[in-house]
Parts: structure tokens; sequence; C-alpha cells
């Protein structure tokens, strides 16, 4: 084993995950973003446009950090992980190149019109570069989520005589079953995120009385599709999302859901801490049989445990279990909040209801967490695989890279990162603070 | 189809090299060109809506070359790791201060910015070109594809050499473009720096010229010497065309055709080992496989077709109104 493995996987960790918070907003803003604009082109309302245009600002500072923290983890394939990138490149290669080539030019594209382009092209091609800006955000994630899908579940590959595995049918690797319901997940995750960084927005301008025409703006609209959104993210996303795992990566949902035996009518572990010694949950708190039930649509089939499988093959145990459950929890508890909030709007007692606004404006953040731990528990969960029963993490490194390299480097990212996130703090906080400009039409 | 592939690859760098250069090149004079707080704004306005899809450009380049020979990528990535990491940071200061030298009018912000753009441009062009003095010239590699040099072997005389005429050329392309699309910056101080900068190029071109003809014995075949030819009658337009769209489209081309020129030098490997003739990774054995190579050569190439069909006619749109430099709207401009 390369004795750089362990830097290797920090600075994949560290970078990924925090590339990652800048997608959610670019994918979960801009359907608001295309929205705002079309109506308010068709409507030639003025404040809708400038509704558009404040999040464009926002989705801008996301698309311009995301670009900048992104490029690196395409590179890291190469520097860091250059075994990995000989053996499974011939398959992982194709989606990213795609990605580069059909989704991201397209919205870069786009987005110069979108920022820049305001006086100097037509309202139709305004309009329009709105409506591509966000196919192409969520294109982009479709082609990184299908690399990710292919890597948890391989298919459309055969292995060549070097050893090295090549693809044999792109078509199957791109609309294989798994990652369909990974992007659909995925992609409503963002969603919430999205509906959940309007809806507070819009609260925070109620609760301080101010842009309150914009305020009730995005908190109804940001309510409604995050009410939607968390809906979906269970069923069916998240539910198909869990059945594509059961049947394919049974370990990883053994951890996901610390089932530690195999049993008849598993029950569902509500919370409880996994102590992997003794292959239990300490201070459980169980829904009985449930777990079968959603695994198999039977409340007395036979549940897979983790010492149906070698300890070889399992995966760190409690964080896998720790994120599967705390994005769990808190999907559940956005369902709720964006229901009462959407009751409270439909009988027009929302705006005023403050309790609620403060509510929605803290929960801001919370759905990012849920994003990240959704990933954790899926990357965690896949190891000691890098490729799911192919080819294994410990054996993917760059053979000519050693640790004091890849400390190195993962030292200079974290700096530069905490540079990059205190700057993007300041300057969205600075934009939501001078807010949409009001026009009297 | 090997050779498609290999073909592909290069257009997509020789784009990259292309549209990137210019806002590379406006980088990297930056604080020579555009000498007042205002004059540096115009001359990041004119390549503010652009710079971002320019970028792509490397991004789709790295994931062709990543699935069509994966084993050139993983051996390059990893055989240039730190100054590829580095070079990954500069790109980071250098779209930071593009997309946030605006958010406020403040000079000491904008010094910052400017100060960040400049010295990553620069520092950019120089890692390009050191990374293409390398190729052209081979690294050393192992009998499994893996480099085994240092650092400081990839800092060789003839990469720096590569290295120095890269950030000349770029520069006098990015000052061709600003030249052309701001008359703010079309002044007697931007023709005096053209002249200079020009005969340095010429200078750093007919050494590299020389040099390479030095550490890679010529292979016989037209496009060796069609290829600088051409450049060298580009280099000439540029500095003495009246038109300045001409100019710029004069240097594109002598980028272009010097990117032709070290494909053409290094083929048919992908990757060839130092010293010339001990082998290296060729368009067959880095290859990605018989069904990888033609799906994503095709599909790749239609992708080109259209991002190059969209792109002109999104760029003409934005171009006609090229005098009212009106900032974007995220900042003050």
């Amino acid at each position: 084993m390369n004795g750089a493995i362990l830097s290797d996987r920090i600075q994949f960790a560290l970078t990924v995950m925090f590339h990652y918070l800048f997608p959610i907003g670019t994918m979960g803003l801009a359907p608001f973003i295309a929205w705002y604009t079309v109506s308010g082109t068709r409507a030639r309302d003025a404040n809708a446009l400038a509704s558009a245009e404040f999040l464009g600002k926002i989705f801008a500072l996301n698309f311009a950090v995301g670009v900048v923290s992104g490029i690196p983890l395409e590179f890291q394939f190469g520097t860091n992980w250059a075994a990995f990138s000989v053996k499974a490149g011939s398959v992982v290669g194709q989606p990213l190149a795609l990605e580069g080539i059909y989704a991201f030019f397209f919205e870069s594209v786009f987005l110069g019109v979108f920022l820049y382009g305001r006086r100097r092209v037509s309202a139709r091609f305004y309009a329009f570069s709105a409506i591509a800006l966000w196919l192409g955000s969520w294109l982009s994630g479709f082609f990184i989520v299908a690399t990710n899908a292919w890597m948890q579940h391989p298919v459309g590959y055969h292995f060549a005589a070097n050893g090295r595995i090549e693809i044999a049918s792109l078509r199957t690797v791109l609309l294989s079953p798994f990652a369909f319901w990974q992007y659909a997940h995925v992609i409503t995750g963002a969603l919430l995120a999205g509906a959940f960084v309007v809806a507070g927005i819009g609260s925070y301008y109620l609760l301080g009385r101010r842009n309150e025409i914009f305020g009730q703006r995005f908190v109804r609209v940001g309510v409604i599709v995050g009410f939607a959104a968390s809906l979906i993210a269970i069923f069916p996303t998240g539910d198909r999302n869990a059945n594509e795992v059961t049947r394919n990566q049974p370990v990883k949902f053994a951890a996901m859901e610390g089932i530690f035996k195999t049993q008849r009518g598993a029950p569902e572990a509500i919370i409880g801490m996994p102590d992997t010694q003794h292959g239990r949950l300490i201070d459980p708190v169980y829904v009985p049989d449930l777990l079968s039930y959603l695994a198999y649509g039977n409340f007395r089939a036979s549940v897979k445990g983790l010492d149906s499988y070698p300890a070889d093959l399992h995966p760190p145990v409690e964080l896998t279990y720790y994120a599967y459950h705390v994005m769990v929890g808190l999907g559940t508890l956005f369902a709720l909040l964006a229901g009462i909030a959407t009751y409270l709007l439909l009988r027009r007692k929302l705006y005023a209801a403050r309790w609620m606004l403060w509510i929605l404006m803290l929960a801001m953040p919370f759905p990012y967490i849920a994003n990240e731990a959704g990933w954790i528990a899926s990357e965690v969960g896949r190891q000691p695989w890098i490729v799911y029963g192919l080819l294994r993490t410990s054996a993917s490194a760059s053979p000519t890279v050693v640790a004091g390299e890849t400390v190195f480097t993962t030292i200079g990212f974290a700096g530069v990162y905490f540079v990059l996130g205190v700057l993007f703090l300041l300057l969205v906080l600075r934009e939501i603070s001078l807010g949409p400009v009001e026009r009297t039409a | 189809m090997n050779t498609a592939a290999f073909t592909l690859l290069a257009v997509f760098l020789g784009a990259y090299v292309v549209l990137d250069g210019y806002d590379l090149g406006v980088g990297a004079m930056h604080l020579l060109l555009p000498r007042s707080d205002d004059e540096r704004a115009t001359s990041l306005a004119t390549i503010g809506p652009f710079w971002n899809g320019n970028e792509v450009w490397i991004i789709a380049a790295g994931g062709v070359l990543f699935a069509l020979f994966p084993q050139a990528y993983a051996a390059a990535f990893s055989g240039f790791y730190l100054p590829l990491t580095i070079g990954l940071w500069l790109l980071m200061g250098r779209g930071m201060a593009l997309e946030l030298r605006g958010h406020f009018a403040n000079d000491l912000w904008h010094d910052f910015w400017d100060v960040t753009f400049a010295a990553c441009s620069t520092m950019l062009a120089l890692v390009f070109g050191v990374a293409l003095g390398n190729v052209v010239r081979g690294v050393p590699l192992d009998s499994n594809g893996y480099f085994t040099g240092t650092f400081a072997s990839l800092l060789n005389w003839y990469a720096i050499l590569v290295g120095l005429f890269a950030l000349g050329a770029l520069a006098l392309h990015g000052l061709t473009f600003a030249a052309w699309r701001s008359a703010v910056l079309a002044t007697d101080h931007a023709q005096r720096l053209l002249q200079y900068l020009w005969i340095a190029v010429l200078a750093l071109f007919a050494a590299t010229t020389w040099a390479t003809l030095r550490v890679h014995p010529p292979t016989i075949g037209p496009i060796l010497w069609m290829a600088p030819a051409a450049a060298l009658c580009a280099l000439f337009t540029v500095r003495f065309a009246r038109n300045r769209a001409l100019r710029f489209a004069a240097s594109s081309v002598f980028l272009a055709a010097l990117m032709i020129a070290a494909a053409a030098t290094i083929y048919p490997y992908v990757l060839p080992s130092y010293p010339v003739g001990s082998g290296g990774l060729t368009i067959y054995d880095a290859s990605a496989g018989v069904h990888g190579l033609f799906a994503g050569t095709v599909v790749f190439a239609i992708g080109f077709c259209i991002v190059a069909v969209y792109g002109t006619l999104s760029a003409r749109s934005m171009l006609r109104k090229s005098d009212s430099l009106d900032g974007p709207s995220t900042g003050a401009g």
C-alpha cells in the first residue's frame, strides 16, 4: 500500500466536499432564476426581473468559486490517483469529458450572456440564456453523478488483455438505472437547498422589515418548491436510490442502517450509536420490522447484516451510519417544516408568523449539511472499493507521488479554500444585505 | 482512429491556447499596459464575459486526454505533480481576481486583485510553457509508463526557453486583443509595447525553433516545416497589418500553428520518453480501447462543433456593442 494514500484520501474529501457546496448553490438557484427571468420577461414584471438579477449575482458567486474549486478535482484523478486513472480512465474519463464539452461550455457561455448581456442582447435571447443556465447546470450535474454512479455500480465495461477496465458501451454507462436514481436524488437535494436559500433570504427581509415585496415573493416560492422537493427527496428518489443500494451494495446498506446481524423482520434504527467492537447499536430506538419493509416491501423479509460479509469488505461503519442518519433525519425535518410553512402560506398567515420566518431563516444551512452527509454516506460506504467490486482504493493512488508531496498540497488546498470560503461568505452576505433593486415599472 | 483521437486532443488544446491565451496575455500585461485604475477596469471588462468560457477549454481538453489516453493523462499529471498543483492554485487566484475585483469600489481592493491577476497570469503562462516544453522534449518514464524524474529535472534549459517563449507569445496575443477590443488601450504606449514585445517574440521563436531541432531530431513530414512557416507569416502580419482585428486573428493563427508544430513533433507519441528515441507512450499503448476511442472521438468531435457554433454566435452577439463597456451586473466594473 502506498504511504500517501491517507493524505490522498483526506485531500480528495476536503476538495470535493468544499467544491460541492457551490454546485448545490448553482443547481439549486438556476431554476428560480430561469423562472423569474421568463415570467418577468413575459409579464413585463420589472420586479421579477430584479429578483432574477439579484439571485443571478448569488449564482455568479457560487459559479465562480465552483469553477475554481472544481478544476482541481478533474486534475486530481491524474495527479493523486494515477493508478485508478490508468485502470479505469477509459470509462471514467468519458462522462467527465462529456461534462466539460456538452454542459460546462453551455453553462459558462450563457452565464456570460446573462451577466453581461442585459443591455447587449434582445429580451428574448436574454430569457433564453437564463433557461440555458438552468439546463447547463443540471446537465453538468448529470454527467458528474453518472461518473460516480459507475464507480458505485460499474456497468457497460469489459477487461482488456492488459487488465485495464475498458468501456464497452457508453450508453449503458450513462443510462444505468443506478445513475438515474442517484441523479434524481442529488438534483432534488440541490433544489431543496436552493429553495431553502430563497425562502431564508426572503424571511430575512421580512423579519428586518425591508425589501418586503421581494421578501414575500422569495418566501412564497421558496416554501412551495421546498415542500415539493422535500417530499420528492423522500419518495420516489430517496426510496428508489436506497433500493438500488440494497440490491447492488448490500454491505453499504447494512452499514448505513447499522444492521450488524442478518435477521428476519429487521428493525429501522431511528437513533443509536454503533459499537463495532461488539457488533451492536448502543441505546437504539427501533421501529420493529420497518427496515425489512422499506428494503423489500415485506415486514418479514430477511436483511443481511455486516456479519454476512468478511471484515475486510466492511466500510468504516460509524461514519457511514452517522452520515446516512443525519441525511435522513434532516430530510424528514425539512418535509415537516416546509409542510407547516406551506399550510401557513395557504391560510395567508405566513408573512406575519415571525416565529416561522425565524425558523426558515435559520434553516438555510441545514440542507447543505444534508447534501454533504448524503455524499459521505455514499462515498465512505463504498469503501474499501474505489470502483465497486473491481478496484480497491488502496491500489489506486499515484505510485510515483509520495506522502511528503500530498501532505504539502493538502495543506496548501486547505489554506486556499479557507481564504476562498471567507471571501465567498463576505461577498454573498454583502449581496444579500444590498438586496434586489426595486423598480417602478 | 488513434490518429483522429490525437488530432482531436490537439484541437482542444490548441483552442485553449488561442482562446484562454488572450485573457492570460491580458493578465500578463495587466500592470504594464493599462496604467490607471479606470483603464484596468476597462481592460478587465473586455475579457469579463469570455474568460470563463475560454477556461472551460482546458477542462474539456483535460477530459478528452483522460477519456482517450488515460495512461498518458495519469503519467503526465502524476509526473508533473507539484507544478500542476501550483498551476491549479494560480488558476484559482486568477479566477478570484477576475470575479472579485469589481465588488468593491475601493483602490486598496483593486490594487490587491490587480497584482494577483497579473502575477498569476504571468506565472501560469510560464508554467504552461514549461510543461509543453517538457512534453516535446520527453520526460523520463519507467517501464510501466510512470514518470521517474524530479521536479528539478522539469526545469531544464529547453523547457525554460519554451516557458519564456510562451509568456512572450501570450503577452503579445493579449496585447493585440486589448488593442482591438478597447480604444482606450490603443495608444502610442500600446504601440511601443507591441513593438518591443514583437522583437522579443521573434527572437524567442528563432531560439525555440533552433533548440527544438537540437533536442528533437527532425522527422520528415510536410507539417513540420509548413506549420512554422505559417507561424512566421502570421507573426509578421501581427506586426505590420493595419487592421486591429486582423492583427488579433494573425496572432491566433501564430499560436495555432505553433501548437500544430508541437503536436506534429511528438506524434505518434502522446508522451515521449526522454532521451528522445527511448520510446514513450504512443497513441496506441496509452489509448482507452476500441469502443472508448471510437465513441469518445465521435461524440467529442460533435460536441466541439456544437460548442464552436453557439460559442461564436453568442460571442458575436456580445461583441456587437463592444464599446459601451458596461461591466457585469455583479459589480461596479
